[in-house]
């Protein structure tokens, strides 16, 4: 009977994961294994056909390429200052819209809007309104006298920019996996905290938090990860300028694999990327651990 | 004790409003410039006006007129929201099913998966895209519908977010249903999936965005032009030169707009909360 | 454990299934009928180019009926070539490329070299290749053999605001010609009269493009000094991106940045709207001012030259076509491109897509139906056009130029110019050698 059940799970589990198992292995698992096999290869997309295994040359190229030490810098900076602004931004924005009020669905459009309209143009616009000159932020800038910015011009102030760019843009996405995580509490624990005299920062920070940790967990650990992903805001925007101070991991493996197509090189860099993010993944699953373990 | 609450009201309000307006704009500015002649967009670049269209109410619509006799925006429409509903359809079938495996049922090598999975959400799509094409090519896929949407389909953060929903739902409405007889794969789609609205309705949004906004991969899968997708004439228009900014805001504009509406749909949908009981925070 | 070992040998065997498919499995594409050619481009059907490339290949179908058929694949590129040269590297991988190709022009070597493209001088032979723009044969010869053929050119000039030019007192005859260019030192009063007259840069380069068109725009600065950025065989980069010519007109770059007559981050369409009286741009720049900024009366100047020798260049390059080596079509797909680039076709797509002829022929047959803007680009291109370094590491090559161009910009951080173009060279030199190892 014991044995029988077991089977028995182990066949259904197996039965619901085998679409989504079967798309996984072929269209991510075995690319995956070969851009782990081109990275110790010269792999050049021209010549396919001409690649050769050279075991860690690769490698060794890459950590004498200042650009890709830097970009590694770049890289760190902007997971380290987006994470707090834009999951903070996005926690904020969720708890005031889950709130009841007249009008709430035009603030839930409102927050979402930079989500759904396309990054190009969200580059496109930002890139008119950072302008140097004649810029509108340096217009209502100079109008309450502070001097004019050079934002994305500056290798100092670059970054930064696209930092606050990126955390406006993709912050009503967490705001929408907060709410989700908000509306599964249910109501009447708010109504037993409110009877038993709970103010409202208290409900938030002894109801809400608690019973929204796998939400955080699974927003804090999906935004890291496609934090460490950023590119295309660099892209459209600085072009990794100035003075590759843009220059991120991903656009670099980008722009070595596809522009100079150099796919054994730039597969290295992928790996050196992945096992850098699986570690940071891993240390980080650590330290917030779930409450319930899978 | 309402009344007490009044000013208050007001002035939060008024915050809102300011909040929204700092999300809202780019919108604005994007249907708004799409409603003038190209050179008012520059000439009003550095003041307001840059959020209010032309005061000839009979330009608005002109840059409109331009695009559809440049472009087939019909096809590329039509192709866009099938490819959308379909993937978001598959992805929510999909994945809803994988995560109900990992937050329901005890399956050995449940744990190792998970942690397979996990890694899998670090990979850039950008790395595998060469490696994935390969694979579409041997399949024989190339220039078909279904080679746009099966790829990216299964996708580890929907699984994910699916199980962390499924966790949620007590374990005795499961064990009652099984008392009732049903069926394990009853039970998935007439209790587990209904009872997780929020979490259907958030996969599907944002897949459907995702697909919606994808422009390389249909480009390199697909070689017939009444296959393309939106994104592929948005790309045109903002690359060939001489760009016209008032074009590029028309074709943006008429892109957003599926996209907001399958969003104000959806997040209803998102508020409902498990088993309706969510009527949030009060 | 076990498990885990069991499916990774279960992923190892499938992955090896599916190289080894790609690896050995030689998919032909199936061209329907002998004399049929797939072609690809990187452009819509529904631009202007798109419509003049279906009329050129309409007109060959029919002169060539019942012999040869030509079937174009539109595939829209986004930026400089992504998304279309995406694909093209993609169907390298899978052997699956059509017969026909368009490729830019600083891709010729990339492509020759690897075998992706084969020679066309054999069948070049009644294409009457005298007739041919230089700077088309340059750009499309590596290793002494002519691999692709450009169906248009390009070209920029410096425009200039006529009315703003008057007011700031500089009168026509005082405008430089094709025969009598602007000296750098020339140049750099004009800019200053402008620069104090209205308080703003006096012209936008581009600088802040941070792409190709720094590559495309300021390569002629260097050639006219006398410089170069590599090699005649596209070998070596050290000794000459870094040599003293370089570094001089670099300092013209950088002097007109610290003296503010031009910018690195510009308004946007500042010329178009009245506010800068000059700008270095392209041909495309024409149209658009005809359309939407009419009340702009603007002329087309030509490149600025060296002061110690005088002579101009000017940037040219554009798309080629190309016949595939693995075409079984090698006849028709090498009469196709000879059609497409004969001087009727090319004067199509010149008038249809407002973009320069390839052939003397041509300029001649159209010189009177462009306009004045339109003569001069095309003048200046047939007397001085300069095609782009055909090196195989171009794209690295490039975006270490484009780096240094930006880097030199920044005057306060990089005041050393010999420093910045020392390092670059260094880049260079080193994508170069592995490229060709």
């Amino acid at each position: 009977m014991f044995k029988n059940k077991k089977v028995k799970e182990n066949i259904i589990g197996y039965g619901f994961l085998a679409p989504a198992l079967t798309l996984l292995i072929i269209f991510l698992v075995i690319p995956v294994c070969m851009v782990i096999y081109y990275a110790f290869t010269d792999y050049y997309l021209l010549t396919p056909e001409a690649r050769q295994f050279i075991g860690l040359e690769n490698f060794k190229r890459l950590f004498a390429d200042p650009i890709f030490i830097k970009s590694i810098w770049n890289t760190v900076k902007f997971v380290v200052w987006i994470i707090p602004v834009q999951l903070g931004a996005a926690l904020g924005m969720a708890l005031i819209v889950n709130k009841q009020r007249k009008g709430n669905m035009f603030f839930k459009v409102a927050f979402f809007a930079p989500v759904v309209m396309s990054l190009v143009v969200i580059s496109i616009l930002w890139l008119y309104l950072l302008n140097p000159n004649e810029g509108l932020i340096n217009t209502l800038l100079e109008k309450v006298g502070i001097a004019s910015q050079p934002f994305l011009t500056s290798p100092k102030q670059a970054m930064y920019t696209i930092v606050f760019v990126s955390a406006w843009q993709g912050a009503g996405y967490q705001m929408l996996l907060f709410l989700g995580g908000m509306q599964n509490i249910p109501g009447d624990v708010y109504e037993a905290a409110e009877i038993d005299g709970f103010t409202k920062f208290e409900q938030f920070w002894y109801i809400t938090m608690p019973l929204l940790k796998p939400t955080v967990i699974f927003v804090l650990l999906t935004t890291l990860i496609s934090a460490f992903k950023l590119i295309v805001q660099p892209m459209v925007m600085t072009q990794g300028g100035p003075m590759n101070s843009t220059m991120t991991m991903v656009y670099y493996i980008y722009q070595t694999g596809f522009t100079d197509r150099l796919g054994g090189y730039s597969s290295s860099i992928a790996l050196i990327f992945t096992t850098m993010i699986g570690l940071i993944t891993i240390v980080q699953r650590k330290l917030v651990k779930e409450d319930k373990e899978v | 004790m309402r009344k007490k609450i009044r000013p208050l009201r007001i002035f939060e309000y008024i915050l809102l409003i300011l909040l929204a307006g700092v999300f809202i704009f780019p919108m604005l500015w994007m249907v708004v410039s799409s409603m003038k002649p190209e050179a008012d967009v520059y000439l009003n670049l550095s003041s307001l006006k840059a959020f209010l269209p032309s005061f000839n109410p009979s330009e608005w619509f002109t840059t409109y007129k331009e695009v559809i006799k440049r472009f087939s925006i019909g096809t590329y429409l039509i192709n866009s929201i099938i490819y959308g509903l379909t993937f978001s359809f598959g992805s929510i079938i999909v994945n809803a099913l994988a995560g109900f495996a990992f937050a329901k049922v005890n399956f050995v090598g449940k744990k190792i998966i998970f942690g397979i999975l996990l890694a899998l959400l670090i990979i850039p799509v950008e790395v595998v895209l060469i490696p994935q094409f390969t694979i579409v090519n041997s399949l024989g896929l190339v220039n078909k519908r279904l080679a746009v949407i099966l790829p990216a389909m299964a996708s580890a953060f929907n699984i994910y977010l699916f199980r962390n929903f499924f966790i949620a739902i007590p374990e005795e409405i499961i064990e009652s249903a099984k008392l009732d007889g049903a069926g394990i794969i009853r039970i998935f789609f007439r209790i587990m999936l209904p009872m997780s609205k929020p979490a259907v309705a958030t996969v599907g949004v944002l897949s459907f965005i995702a697909s919606w906004n994808d422009y390389l991969w249909p480009l390199m899968v697909l070689t017939d032009r009444s296959k393309f997708s939106m994104q592929v004439a948005i790309t045109t228009i903002n690359t060939t030169q001489p760009v016209y900014i008032n074009q590029v805001m028309a074709v943006l504009t008429i892109s957003t707009i599926p996209l907001i509406i399958v969003y104000i749909v959806a997040q209803k949908y998102i508020l409902q909360g498990l088993g309706g009981s969510g009527t949030g925070i009060k | 454990m076990k498990k885990r070992s069991r499916m990774i040998a279960a992923v190892a065997a499938v992955l090896m299934g599916i190289m080894t498919g790609c690896g050995g499995e030689k998919k032909e594409e199936v061209s329907g009928n002998p004399g049929e050619i797939k072609v690809w481009v990187h452009f819509s059907d529904e631009t202007p180019e798109g419509k003049a490339w279906q009329e050129i290949v309409d007109n060959f179908n029919e002169e060539y009926e019942g012999t040869y058929k030509a079937v174009t694949e539109y595939i829209p590129r986004s930026g400089s070539g992504g998304g279309y040269e995406d694909k093209v590297n993609a169907a390298i991988t899978t052997n699956s490329l059509p017969d026909v190709i368009t490729l830019d022009g600083p891709n010729t070597a990339a492509y020759a070299h690897s075998g992706v493209i084969a020679p066309l001088d054999e069948y070049l032979e009644d294409a009457d290749m005298d007739d041919v723009l230089d700077s088309i044969i340059q750009q499309g010869t590596y290793d002494g053999k002519m691999y692709a053929f450009g169906f248009s050119e390009s070209n920029v000039g410096v425009y200039y605001n006529k009315a703003m030019f008057k007011e700031a007192g500089i009168e026509e005859d005082q405008l430089p010609t094709l025969e009598d260019p602007w000296t750098w030192s020339e140049f750099q009063s004009v800019c200053k009269t402008i620069t104090e007259k209205y308080q703003t840069p006096a012209i936008n380069m581009q600088l802040a493009s941070g792409d190709e068109m720094l590559t495309y725009g300021y390569t002629p600065f260097l050639w006219s000094n006398g410089g170069n950025v590599v090699n005649e065989d596209g070998t070596k980069a050290e000794g000459y991106f870094n040599d003293e010519k370089t570094v001089e007109a670099l300092q013209f770059i950088q002097d007109l940045v610290k003296n503010g007559y031009t910018t690195i981050s510009p308004i946007e369409k500042g010329f178009e709207t009245g506010k800068y009286a000059m700008l270095l741009s392209g041909s495309w720049t024409m149209a658009d001012l005809e359309e939407n900024y009419t009340d702009i009366e603007y002329g087309i100047l030509p490149y600025p030259v060296s002061d110690t020798t005088k002579e101009l260049v000017s940037p040219t390059g554009s798309w080629q076509l190309a016949m595939t080596t693995k075409t079984e079509e090698k006849d028709a797909s090498s009469e196709f491109i000879k059609y497409a680039t004969n001087t009727e076709s090319s004067k199509i797509i010149s008038l249809g897509n407002s973009v320069l002829p390839i052939r003397n022929s041509t300029i001649e047959l159209i010189k009177d139906e462009v306009s004045d803007g339109m003569r001069v680009l095309m003048e200046q291109n047939q007397m001085s056009g300069h095609a782009r370094p055909v090196v195989v590491a171009y794209p690295q090559v490039s975006r270490a130029f484009q780096q240094a161009v930006q880097d030199i910009s920044y005057f306060e951080e990089n005041p050393d110019i010999q420093k910045v173009v020392d390092a670059r060279a260094t880049e260079m030199q080193q994508a170069i050698d592995n490229s060709l190892k």
